[in-house]
């Protein structure tokens, strides 16, 4: 893996210098049930494709954001922070 | 000691060799003189070395093939280093050199009486034979793997060589210093881009390093010899500003985005390039015909290279069979090197008009329309035999006599980091011959093109390159007879009969024929093999070849490269605390502790347990991880990352905080204390802090509260000062009220200690009255010594980790990592009080609620030995004989004068006194489980 990753706050940079944090899954509300908590804990739809996922800066800003990324090719067509939607897809 | 000659040509410009140095290596024993600049190849063939290596399979005898590093026919070991290409590696003052898979000598080899059993071993045979009966395989497997591989590594060896990599940055990254790279590099500098040059030789220029005749310069266009054409294009380049030269360097890898792996002399580098040229040039494709690895058959170029780099005369009478105009150059550089060139054996019908007139003057013979079908010879060629391309073996076949046989095959682009990218080429150029380019004054037009448009386009500018592969099928000419001697791969020998039986067998795709014949699979990694195969392949198929999957599939390395580059050197650096000079002059022993080096103790650890639990003891812990919770929601954050409550914690108060994953698995422990307001102040485990603190902002990421986070851990050093005298000590120092009442425990204060602003924690990991004194990092040495000296009249002692671990587990007190993994819950390890399942929410409720309606698995409990042996941590816990759970920490405890410790057992066996079983030295002790810690329960020293 060598790709380059654009921080959004430091710009592009060797992926090397982040830490994965996977992909962005939204967590079930605290009433719910066990299966709703082991299907959020285990499971993953594993995409063959652009996937939205967390990323942190671990060795620059420290900071962490999501990234639309690619994962049959690594290319990364987006960054951008959490709460934001992609520019890409905006709209 | 026999000694070697050394002849050479005169002296000629451009020569790699300094003949007013003479160096003297041994070679099998013997002493071999050259000079400094030749490689060891160079002084062996000038010293009438023709033997070089004997061959994988057959143990033939091989020669000087490619002498640019690319073969694998001159592999030879130095020192203590196997498989050293000799044609590249300079000679050293020294060096030890042996030849490879050859005993007990090149010269005679035994194994070499396989050669004439290849009948018996065809390609893939052993996927077919010695598999019945069961029990011969078995044996043969045995015989196989001693026989096969190629040099062997000594492993008693004590190994000098060290590497270390680096990591760099280039807007333009050029590959190959030949004409086309120099230039290249020299455009794109003088366009401001940064540039790096990577060159696997020693010194700039491509293939006009060996070219002995004149060429018209790129500069005037006068006519100038090739030597002082690369001269002053060299001088030009190390003139230039921003060209970083790497010399004797090899780039093995492009990979995704632009990163180039380059194996330089000390080591791997690492380039990130905004835009990469590859100016790689081409390389000659071996001939096929009968015996064509014969010593003293050698591609035309390492002809040329033995008597421009070395002055080397290569033979005394020359075959050259060409379908080049190259052949025609090395034969006039041969004429000029006083060899006799017998015949020019050209496979086409029409010469290029220049050089064949050059050669018929000067009366060498030139037979078009023929091809050499085989080589004579035994162990080095004697003769060529040559025939009619058409109607071959007609009895039109003729013998000529030489002792040096070059192959002038068509060139094939050297591009394989260009197919290593796969599809994502974007940034990747090619320039000079690598991309078609003919002639000096054409390649260099096409670097100075290349150079300019690297470092004026953006990173994201992308080129699409196709490979030359038109009329692939046809360039290959394919042996005329059975091929049984016709090698296509040098490194696993196999015979081009051996492909033709293998795609006969059904492998009849490129790449399943690779992998069922080796061939590419080699040292060369397909450099002098891959193109004939895919020819090969092509041609049975009926295909043009013209198809992007003619060829085997280009993975990295380009060359190989020797595990120790990859290693490279350690370079994970230690973290010491402020006050770790005094742990050295006290003499500690240093352990490592996640990214930290802390001392393990500063003699005797049970001293040092003496020393807290009755008097007073200090020990650094400036490794805590300490971090800063700050602003109107702080409480909220802590709340929901933490399993207990903190936003009603008063100012001035501590509590103890358990930090779970979201499927509820103890993550981290530490203390919060509420500072002010809007402050807290964390602790983390040693060594954690980084990971808490990306965890406390992931969750903290994107939400709309005033929740900061700082890492204030290397600011803050941190000393715990614990025992009966502690209070007494600290007193010394400081104007807070330490009294029982007024300084309770789980309370915190500011003030100063020894006249530096501190904050003080009174928590007791030890199990007595204590305090962690936090102080800005630069006091470390001054508040350790002031500490120290207020001790020394209750003789305060040091203590290090071990201690520590120890008093912490007479306390029963959990150290996460340790005694928990990665499934413990707080209820596994008895924390249920710390977890507030009344808070709405928090990181690990809802694992934590699945966890406790599947019930207690385990239970953390303590057990106490009945004599002074205790169990390894880490062994089993047995219960009638069966292993029911495991020890997480045990020590010899200076309270109890017994063996103690923690560990895992079934909820059933989680029962004050019961009996369990631990193993001593792999016999069964019978232990007692207590509950309780084993010193001071109620906690009443802790609270004095």
């Amino acid at each position: 893996m060598s790709f380059l990753l654009n921080c959004p706050n430091c710009g592009e940079r060797s992926v090397n210098e982040f830490r994965f944090g996977g992909e962005v899954v939204s967590r079930p509300s605290p009433d719910a049930g066990p299966d709703e908590w082991s299907s959020y804990f285990f499971m993953r739809p594993n995409l063959a494709g652009i996937q939205r996922e967390w990323w942190n800066h671990r060795y620059g800003c420290r900071r962490w954001f999501y990234a639309l990324r690619d994962t049959s090719s690594n290319a990364v067509q987006e960054t951008f922070w959490p709460g934001q939607r992609p520019p890409a897809t905006a709209g | 000691m026999e000694k070697r000659s050394n002849p050479r040509l005169e002296a000629r410009p451009g020569e790699q060799i300094d003949r007013s140095q003479v160096v003297e290596f041994e070679f099998e024993g013997r002493a071999v003189p050259a000079f400094q600049g030749d490689t060891i190849a160079s002084a062996l063939y000038a010293g009438g070395q023709r033997v070089f290596s004997r061959s994988f399979k057959y143990h033939r005898p091989r020669g000087l093939l490619c002498c640019s590093g690319n073969c694998p026919n001159c592999l030879v070991t130095v020192d203590d280093e196997p498989n050293v290409r000799s044609c590249v590696r300079q000679v050293d003052t020294g060096m030890k050199v042996e030849s490879q898979n050859a005993w007990p000598s090149l010269r005679f080899d035994v194994f070499s009486f396989l050669d004439r059993m290849h009948w018996l071993m065809p390609v893939g045979f052993y996927y077919k034979a010695l598999h019945r009966p069961k029990a011969l395989w078995l044996l043969a497997r045995q015989l196989i793997r001693r026989v096969g591989g190629l040099g062997s590594i000594d492993v008693d060896a004590d190994h000098d060589q060290h590497y270390s990599s680096r990591n760099s940055h280039a807007d333009v990254v050029v590959v190959g210093g030949g004409p086309a790279g120099m230039a290249a590099a020299q455009a794109a500098a003088a366009e401001g881009a940064s540039v790096v040059l990577i060159d696997d030789q020693p010194t700039l220029g491509g293939h006009l390093r060996y070219n002995g005749q004149t060429i018209p310069d790129p500069v005037d266009g006068e006519s100038r010899t090739a030597a002082e054409v690369v001269y002053s294009m060299a001088e030009a380049v190390s003139r230039a500003t921003n060209v970083e030269v790497l010399h004797g360097s090899t780039a093995f890898g492009l990979y995704q985005d632009r990163l180039v792996a380059v194996l330089s002399s000390t080591g791997v580098v690492r380039i990130r390039a905004g835009q990469v040229v590859l100016a790689t040039g081409v390389q000659e494709t071996p001939l096929l015909f009968e015996n064509n690895d014969l010593p003293g058959v050698m591609l035309s170029s390492a002809a040329r290279r033995l008597m421009a780099l070395y002055a080397i005369r290569p033979g005394s009478r020359a075959v050259i069979a060409t379908e080049t105009v190259e052949g025609y150059q090395v034969a006039l550089d041969l004429l000029d090197a006083n060899v006799e060139v017998a015949a020019v054996v050209d496979s086409s019908d029409d010469s290029p008009g220049e050089p064949a007139a050059a050669l018929r003057e000067r009366g060498v013979a030139i037979l078009n329309g023929h091809q050499v079908v085989r080589a004579v010879g035994r162990g080095r060629v004697k003769a060529a035999v040559v025939a009619p391309v058409e109607g071959a073996g007609s009895g039109s076949a003729q013998r000529i006599r030489c002792d040096l046989l070059c192959m002038s095959g068509s060139a094939q682009p050297v591009d394989a980091l260009l197919h290593q990218m796969g599809s994502s080429q974007g940034g990747v150029s090619l320039a000079g011959q690598v991309s078609g380019a003919n002639g000096v004054s054409e390649i260099v037009d096409h670097g100075n093109e290349a150079g300019r448009s690297a470092a004026s386009t953006s990173t994201a500018a992308s080129g699409s390159y196709a490979r030359g592969e038109e009329g692939l099928a046809t360039a290959i000419r394919l042996p005329a007879g059975g091929g049984e001697r016709t090698y296509v791969c040098y490194c696993e020998d196999v015979s081009a009969h051996d492909v033709e039986q293998a795609i006969d067998e059904g492998f009849a795709d490129v790449q399943t024929l690779k992998r069922y014949t080796t061939v590419t699979m080699g040292p060369c990694q397909g450099k002098m093999c891959g193109r004939t195969l895919a020819s090969m392949c092509a041609a049975r198929n009926g295909s043009s070849a013209g198809t992007g999957d003619s060829y085997t599939t280009f993975r990295p390395p380009y060359q190989p490269v020797t595990l120790a580059a990859l290693a490279g050197r350690e370079r994970m650096p230690f973290k010491r605390t402020s006050v770790d000079r005094v742990h050295r002059v006290l003499g500690a022993r240093m352990v490592e502790s996640g990214p930290w080096l802390r001392p393990h103790s500063y003699g005797s650890p049970a001293d040092e347990c003496v020393a807290v639990r009755e008097r007073v003891g200090i020990i650094d812990v400036g490794t805590l991880g300490k971090l800063e919770v700050l602003g109107s929601d702080a409480g909220q954050l802590l709340d929901r990352l933490y399993t207990h409550r903190f936003s009603d914690l008063p100012i001035g108060r501590i509590r103890y905080g358990l930090m779970t994953s979201d499927n509820g698995v103890i993550m981290d422990d530490g203390t919060v204390a509420r500072l002010g307001t809007e402050r807290y102040f964390v602790t983390t485990t040693s060594g954690n802090a980084d990971v808490i603190e990306e965890w406390f902002n992931w969750w903290n990421a994107g939400a709309a509260n005033c929740a900061h986070v700082v890492n204030v851990t290397a600011a803050y050093g941190a000393v715990n000062v614990a025992g009966p005298r502690a209070r007494e000590t600290l007193a010394k120092l400081t104007d807070i009220d330490l009294s029982p009442r007024a300084f309770r425990y789980m309370r915190s204060a500011q003030g100063q200690v020894a006249g530096v602003p501190c904050l003080l924690l009174r928590i007791g990991f030890v199990g007595e009255a204590g305090w962690e004194v936090h102080f800005p990092a630069e006091y470390g040495e001054h508040v350790w010594h002031a500490i120290m000296d207020a001790g020394s009249e209750f003789d305060i002692a040091p203590f290090g980790l071990e201690a520590q671990r120890i008093l912490r587990l007479e306390k029963g007190h959990v150290i996460v990592g340790q005694d928990t993994d990665a499934i413990s819950t707080p209820m596994d390890v008895g924390s249920d009080w710390a977890v507030r399942f009344d808070k709405p929410d928090f990181i690990g409720r809802g694992g934590l609620a699945v966890a406790a309606e599947r019930g207690l698995q385990q239970r953390l409990v303590g057990f106490v030995m009945p004599g002074t042996s205790f169990p390894e941590d880490g062994t089993p816990v047995l219960s009638g004989a069966r292993p029911v759970g495991r020890v997480t920490s045990a020590r010899l405890s200076p309270t109890l004068g017994r063996g103690f410790g923690l560990a895992y057992v079934p909820p059933y066996l989680a029962v004050e006194g019961e009996a369990i079983q631990v193993l001593v030295a792999d016999r069964p002790v019978s232990a007692r489980v207590t509950l309780d810690p084993v010193y001071d329960p109620e906690g009443l020293r802790l609270r004095s």
